[in-house]
């Protein structure tokens, strides 16, 4: 009995290639969808880079464009981390330039005459159009082809993936997302199958993967984890071992290509699950041929010494070679995973960087919208049949779950999970109210018995409607989806299924319209929220006219074009980390530290001459060559991102490599308050930093009070003075203030009395220095 | 025909004489106060014009020729023989002179005891003048000359002095110097003289008193400073004189002892040559590195590459008013810098090339921006600075060495693993397959 008619005179093969030709336009307009929505940025602003990691890319990919392969591997970076200089080619991760440059080059062979930055700029919407396709085909593996078109639709506009793969956002995550979820696609292909081929086309996608994002550690964890769960659960197949022996071997081998990478694979801890799961493969393995070939007592008594044994001398080797310091013991950032007070506590440098941080709830729905409740339904669906690939997913929701409430960053190796689970939760909700067919006890069962001897499933399907459904004129739509949900995945619960259903038309339009409501919704929010919040390049800030009309606030590329035209090639300019590879990018300066924060001690110089009063940190800035000192001031038009907000870090830095000179408490007043007004402590009002955000800052109020936006305070009406350092630009909005830093005095004098002097100040007569005491 | 070769080498003669003795130019200004005669400085002034000098006089308070010019300066050298002035035109105040030598001008300062605008300004430069109204004074030797017009000899042997000079006649304030680097003393007050606003007997309690109550000591002995230079981090040159008078004709012709002339002349003519800039003026003409067994400078260079640096030496003559390669230094030194020195090694002279000074050492293995950094440094010296910055890079991915001896276990490894894996392969293929198919048969069978 069938709750709404279906036409039976369509052909088996005209259903089959409609279906086909469906999905490939949905796939096709879901990557349209992936793309265009990626664009607002472009539209909004401009083909422009954002943020600041996606320069320094770009700047790279520049350099391998123009000077080739070869030249950019070997690049050694002369005028980042002045005076200690960067060796590029061997601590980048090449995957994200070597890309550009190859779909570069590919053009400009085909007479495309398309410039690198648009390249760049685009990289990540096209690359999310892939990353919808591999979901497409990895969901595919885990239900159904419906469900992998709802994983694709998912995945292409979720606003946790589009917050790192906007047009402009140049940075790795763009293609690793995609080169995630196509690694695991053919991990899971090759573990169904027990093919070398997928288990080596896996192992290429990790090289990939290792050469482009140093989250490749999520995969190098995730595999071996799915293999040792497989092991636990007694699951153990030949088709396991030879996909996991393949994708270990050619993937370690290959990974290890990647000058970065080196010889971490067989050195640092974060690459030991990998290797300790591929030796227990090996002596499980040996283990079923042994039992093969001896009786089961023997082996009983075999497997017990063996695995006593085995386990003993695993964990011997593995203490030795860590008290050898042949293994690395684990990087900081790692134990930042698992106590999130870690970084704060031991290095202020990881803990400063907002993205960091831990995330906040809001931020999940914001991220993730409806998928945050349909992901635990879908993680219950696939824990109803548990085939090994749905075991990957779980441990994979678990794993993104618990990683992406540590770092707000980790958000995007939630979503792809999230979007997989949500879209086989989703698809077995559409697919249970679809089901024309209504529970009907005795019919239905023997209907199963008949159809369930056909031997392809899509036909199976085909047949038993042909069998059920008088012709009656029904949608088209509806049946082909409907054929497709039966055809896909229920064949196993067919038989339990017979018995429950849906009763009624009703009931079925109830649900599904308001499922098809809430993904309305779910597109409405991800629209607004890409447009809103993801699209902003930040080098560029917008805000609104009180006519509504947009305003464009461009200081930071209004300094740093003036830093490029005004001053010496050769200029360094010191400014706070984050900016580094802005300078880099947009001014071609010298920097003394940027956002590769390879050296602590570097950057601590850097917060201690920032920190500090000008007499002190006057002899830093000569011994490193800076000639201009930038700073990044939000109080005048209340641009909250500025380095007074920062500042604490600054001081938190130095103080873990100085800890004599410069003390956090210091900083704030005697409540504990951190002020920057009248009752700011003094340190804090000696500081560098403090003098140069708000140096000549009264003077634009006219004797008015005198207010710093951001932080809705009050400043004295005699600002701070500069003895050392000489305004030499301030941009528009204030947002960017550049200070030349002075020479030394003339006539040997420190600088204080030297301006002193100019200014015209009486000097108090010094007295001849005495060298012997006179005699009474 | 004959009056023609007069008129010829008279011009001649001409422009030698304007041809500048200083290496920064012959414009000289002589900002004269009006109480003092042009003539009483005959012999100082008229040697300056023999060596070639254009002097210009001005009063204080005249307001042209301006010492600056819409921020350029109108002369290379300036002179101050205002020692009592007080009051001078808008364009010379203490800020202005002191942008002057900013302006690589040099300047001749003549201090006098009354408290002026120039006595304030000479603390700037880390003199420290005594008291107002305290002129140097010593009994000793005995001499027919009032106790404040002292015979100086001349024991501190600056290299910009002529040798063996005479004592010099001095009148005026002694000062003492401060910490400063920069300070060249050329003539050091004698060991029994000392400041006091009276030369009565009498007075030497009160004195002593106000000396203990000031806590300064006494304004005594050779640590006090007459004439001192200084020379700018720039290399701009002023000279402090703490009583014009040294420069008078009447000094100049008066003698020390009997049938000797004092040195005054000499000396003035000596100390007027340092501040111009004729004498112990040195250049740097240019550096070059490059590695060894090349001759282009490298862009940038490899850790444990192994380089030439050289530099190139002149030092100014005043008499041919040339430059000249130098080679007279002898303790120079190089540094390979990056934050601190890495190597630090002298840089001698070259055998058979004048002016030149090399020197041959390993880059260390570190990679980075280095800079080579001579600084050299001497009291009255000009000082020498030069700084070349040079990327140091790790060797590229070819150059390593492609096969380690060390590495044998490796390859050993490799090639056995390799011919293994043949010879397992064959074996297989060739013996395995027929023993199964024997099998088969057997069993068939």
């Amino acid at each position: 009995m069938l709750a709404y008619s279906l036409p039976s005179d369509i052909s088996p093969s005209t259903f089959v290639n409609t279906a086909s030709l469906v999905r490939i336009v949905a796939l096709g307009l879901i990557s349209a969808a992936a793309i265009s929505s990626r664009l607002f940025a472009v539209v909004n602003f401009e083909s422009i880079i954002h943020e600041f990691d996606p320069w320094f890319n770009y700047r790279a990919t520049r350099v391998l464009a123009s000077k080739g392969f070869y030249e950019f591997w070997n690049w050694f970076d002369p005028t980042a981390w002045y005076p200690l200089g960067r060796v590029v080619g061997g601590t980048i991760y090449p995957g994200l330039m070597a890309t550009s440059g190859v779909i570069y080059n590919i053009l400009h062979a085909l007479n495309l005459p398309v410039d690198i930055r648009n390249i760049c700029v685009l990289l990540a919407p096209g690359f999310s159009a892939f990353t919808a396709w591999a979901t497409y085909m990895f969901t595919k593996e885990m239900k159904d082809e419906s469900a992998g078109l709802l994983a694709a639709a998912f995945i292409g506009i979720v606003p946790g993936y589009i917050s790192r793969s906007v047009a402009g956002s140049y940075d790795n995550e763009a293609i690793a997302i995609f080169l995630l979820m196509f690694t695991f696609y053919a991990w899971i292909k090759a573990l169904k199958t027990g093919s070398a081929l997928f288990g080596t086309i896996a192992a290429l996608f990790y090289f990939y993967m290792v050469a482009a994002w140093g989250g490749y550690a999520f995969i190098t964890n995730m595999i071996p984890l799915h293999a040792f769960v497989l092991l636990l659960m007694g699951r153990y197949t030949n088709r396991l071992y030879v996909a996991y022996c393949s994708w270990y071997a050619i993937g370690t081998l290959s990974s290890m290509q990647v000058p970065f990478v080196g010889f971490q694979p067989v050195r640092t801890s974060e690459h030991m699950a990998a290797l300790g799961i591929f030796g227990l493969l090996q002596i499980v393995a040996f283990a079923q041929l042994i039992r093969s070939h001896v009786t089961s007592k023997q082996f009983q008594d075999l497997l017990f010494v063996s695995v006593i044994s085995a386990a003993v001398l695993g964990m011997a080797a593995m203490v030795l070679l860590t008290y050898k310091g042949w293994i690395a013991p684990w990087t900081g950032r790692f134990y930042s995973l698992w106590d999130t007070g870690y970084a704060k506590k031991y290095i202020p440098i990881i803990a400063s960087v907002s993205e960091h941080q831990p995330t906040a709830w809001p931020s999940f729905f914001m991220d993730l919208h409806m998928l945050t409740f349909l992901f635990p339904f879908g993680v219950l669906v696939l824990f109803r049949t548990l085939r090994d690939e749905h075991v990957f997913v779980i441990i994979y929701a678990v794993m993104g779950t618990y990683f992406a409430g540590v770092m707000v960053r980790l958000m995007l190796t939630l979503t792809p999970c999230v979007c997989v689970a949500s879209a086989v939760g989703l698809s077995q909700l559409i697919d249970t109210f679809m089901d024309p067919r209504e529970p009907d006890v005795g019919e239905e069962e023997e209907k199963e018995d008949g159809s369930s001897t056909t031997a392809t499933p899509s036909k199976k399907a085909a047949k038993k409607e042909k069998n059920a459904a008088p012709v009656t004129g029904v949608g088209a739509i509806d049946d082909i989806v409907s054929t497709l949900s039966i055809a896909g995945g229920l064949e196993k619960d067919k038989s339990a299924k017979a018995k429950t259903g849906i009763f009624g038309l009703d009931t079925r339009m109830v649900v599904l319209f308001n499922t098809a409501a809430m993904l309305l919704f779910f597109v409405l929010h991800c629209t607004w929220v890409t447009s809103n919040a993801y699209s902003s390049p930040s080098v560029v800030l917008a805000s609104s006219n009180p006519d509504g009309s947009q305003h464009i606030i461009d200081d930071f590329r209004e300094a740093y074009y003036w830093l490029r035209m005004n001053t010496k090639e050769d200029a360094v300019v010191m400014s706070w980390w984050d900016y580094g590879y802005q300078i880099a990018g947009m001014a071609d300066r010298v920097t003394l530290v940027d956002n590769n924060t390879w050296n602590n001690t570097h950057i601590a110089t850097v917060g201690k001459a920032m920190s500090s009063p000008e007499e002190v940190a006057y002899p830093i800035l000569r011994k490193h060559d800076v000639d201009y000192v930038l700073v990044i001031f939000g109080g005048l038009i209340g641009y909250s991102g500025d380095d007074i907000n920062k500042f604490l870090w600054m001081v938190r830095i130095a103080q873990g490599v100085w800890p004599d000179e410069i003390q956090e408490p210091n900083y704030f007043t005697q409540q504990g308050e951190y002020r920057v007004d009248d009752q700011a402590s003094k340190a804090m009002k000696d500081s560098l930093m403090y003098k140069m955000s708000y140096y000549r800052f009264a003077e634009l109020f006219g004797g008015g009070q005198v207010v710093d936006r951001v932080r809705q305070q009050y400043l004295p009406k005699q600002g701070p003075t500069l003895d050392y350092l000489d305004e030499a630009f301030t941009s528009e909005n204030w947002i960017v203030r550049i200070f030349q830093v002075k020479k030394e005095d003339l006539l040997g004098r420190d600088l204080k009395s030297a301006n002193g002097f100019a200014q015209g100040k009486k000097r108090k007569r010094s007295k001849p220095p005495v060298k012997r005491r006179v005699l009474a | 025909m004959f009056r023609i070769w007069r008129v010829l080498l008279l011009i001649l003669s001409l422009a030698i004489l304007s041809y500048a003795r200083s290496s920064t130019g012959n414009s000289l200004l002589v900002v004269l106060d009006p109480s003092l005669s042009k003539d009483n400085y005959s012999i100082f002034f008229k040697g300056l014009e023999e060596q070639g000098y254009e002097l210009t006089f001005r009063a204080p308070k005249d307001v042209t020729p301006a010492i600056i010019q819409d921020g350029i300066a109108s002369f290379a050298h300036v002179i101050l023989f205002t020692p009592e002035t007080k009051t001078y035109a808008k364009d010379i105040v203490p800020q202005a002179l002191v942008d002057l030598l900013s302006k690589n001008t040099n300047v001749i300062f003549a201090l006098g005891s009354k408290q002026t605008p120039l006595t304030s300004l000479a603390s700037e430069f880390s003199l420290i003048l005594p008291p107002p109204g305290t002129p140097l004074i010593s009994h000793f030797p005995e001499r027919d000359t009032p106790a404040t017009v002292v015979p100086i000899p001349v024991s501190f042997p600056s290299p910009a002095l002529t040798s063996g000079l005479s004592p010099v006649w001095y009148s005026g304030i002694p000062f003492a110097l401060g910490n400063n680097p920069l300070l060249v003393p050329f003539l050091n007050a004698p060991s029994e003289s000392f400041a006091a606003d009276t030369t009565e007997d009498s007075g030497a309690d009160a004195i002593v008193d106000a000396a203990e109550r000031g806590g300064e000591g006494l304004w005594a002995g050779k640590d006090m400073s007459v004439v001192t230079g200084f020379q700018t981090i720039d290399g701009g040159r002023a000279l402090f004189v703490g009583g014009i008078e040294l420069f008078s004709d009447e000094f100049a012709k008066k003698e020390v002892t009997k049938g000797v002339k004092s040195g005054n002349a000499q000396f003035a003519r000596d100390v007027a040559a340092w501040t111009f800039q004729e004498s112990l003026v040195l250049r740097v003409d240019g550096s070059t590195h490059h590695k060894v067994n090349e001759t282009q400078p490298g862009d940038k260079y490899t850790t444990n590459d192994h380089v030439v640096y050289s530099t190139h030496i002149s030092k100014y003559n005043p008499t041919t008013c040339t430059w000249e390669p130098f080679s007279g230094l002898t303790d120079m030194q190089l540094e390979f810098t990056m934050l601190d020195p890495h190597i630090r090694t002298s840089l001698p002279p070259v055998q058979g090339k004048p002016g030149e000074y090399s020197v041959t050492f390993r880059i260390p293995d570190r990679h980075g921006v280095f800079k080579f950094v001579v600084d050299y440094k001497r009291k009255g010296w000009t000082h020498l600075h030069s700084s070349t910055t040079v990327p140091v890079v790790p060797p590229r991915h070819d150059e390593y060495p492609r096969f380690l001896s060390a590495a044998w276990p490796y390859y050993v490894g490799a090639i056995s693993t390799s011919a293994g894996f043949v010879i397992f392969s064959v074996l297989w293929l060739a013996g395995d397959d027929r023993g199964s198919r024997r099998r088969k048969g057997a069993k068939a069978e």
